[in-house]
């Protein structure tokens, strides 16, 4: 069961939308962070079952966000979430260890699946 | 992100909301001409600034000076969401950009190096304004694109760019976002900028888009 998500974003509008686009009678407990910096240090302060990560971020993208994230654990559930959606941005994340590449802006849908695939790694 | 003077009628959630919608047109954007150029647009946050018309130009100067010279395409676009678009490149890079589409070492004449440029822009702009629109309830039409080929910036005059983008006391919504190609010293400049006409409508679109999640 997903309980503990992190969204790295240095949009608030964009965290804002990925929680509208949360399912609402379900109780998580959310952490957000602006920068690749911060998603790195609230992952290891929360060590969450899902990340939300951006990649066009000041400070620290979301693709060294990312590399750090899997360094630091191997098996933490990563989504990225960005519009960027080029054919080698999303190569590249997935061999950076991305679960799954969710293009901007999100669905109630496209977040539903992500939540249902990151269930199932989390098994 | 700068909301500045003169009337300042974007709150800054709004502002914001118009950042994160920019933000996904350019990926759109940049997206389609990866698959044309097979090579990776790296994007950058973009930045969106309330700015008086007529001062509109000395910013695009303040962005690109670090350029002798740069080279221009701009197309004008409307609908709800009215203004320009102009996509500029450092005037060196001209070469470097062509070699991103031709892979027979053609020889660079005048013409392709215009055809090449339009084409940039084309997809660029069309593609980011055409989002934007898309993800506002808008649908815009474009005029064709017009290429300024070498446009020193220290004489960037109005004559440049369209002169509907000045008027004194018009205030417009300045839209920027630079990019560049992985692993070529290639960058550009993307300025979108909504006239005063389109304000009142961009609000309402924009608080409409939040509301939809």
């Amino acid at each position: 069961m997903i309980k503990k998500i992190l969204i790295v974003d240095d949009s608030q509008v964009a965290r804002a939308i990925v929680k509208k686009c949360l399912p609402k009678d379900r109780d998580f407990e959310l952490t957000e962070a602006s920068n690749g910096q911060e998603g790195l240090q609230k992952f290891k302060e929360v060590r969450p079952d899902l990340t939300f990560l951006d990649l066009t971020m000041p400070v620290m993208d979301g693709f060294d966000a990312l590399k750090a994230i899997k360094e630091e654990d191997n098996l933490a559930v990563v989504m990225v979430l960005s519009s960027d959606i080029q054919k080698k941005t999303v190569e590249k994340v997935v061999t950076l260890g991305a679960d799954m590449v969710i293009p901007k802006p999100p669905s109630a849908e496209s977040i539903q699946e992500a939540l249902t695939k990151a269930a199932k790694l989390l098994v | 992100m700068n909301i500045s003077p003169p009337e300042q009628k974007f709150s800054s959630d709004e502002a914001a909301i118009l950042q994160e919608v920019m933000n996904i047109a350019f990926g759109k954007a940049s997206a389609d001409l990866a698959r044309v150029i097979d090579i990776r647009v790296v994007l950058n946050v973009p930045h969106v600034e309330l700015i008086g018309a007529d001062g509109l130009l000395q910013r695009i100067k303040e962005e690109t000076k670090v350029y002798d010279a740069l080279s221009i395409i701009e197309q004008n676009f409307w609908g709800k969401f009215t203004g320009s678009a102009l996509l500029a490149f450092p005037s060196s890079a001209k070469k470097g950009l062509i070699s991103l589409f031709d892979d027979e070492g053609e020889e660079v004449s005048p013409l392709l190096e215009k055809e090449t440029l339009l084409e940039v822009g084309n997809i660029l702009i069309g593609a980011c304004v055409g989002k934007v629109a898309e993800l506002l309830g808008d649908m815009v039409s474009f005029s064709p694109p017009r290429l300024n080929p070498h446009v020193v910036i220290s004489n960037l005059a109005k004559e440049a760019v369209s002169k509907h983008l000045a008027g004194a006391g018009k205030i417009a919504v300045l839209m920027k976002t630079v990019f560049h190609f992985e692993d070529k010293d290639i960058s550009g400049f993307l300025f979108l900028v909504a006239n005063q006409d389109s304000m009142e409508w961009l609000e309402t679109a924009l608080n409409n888009f939040m509301a939809n999640f």
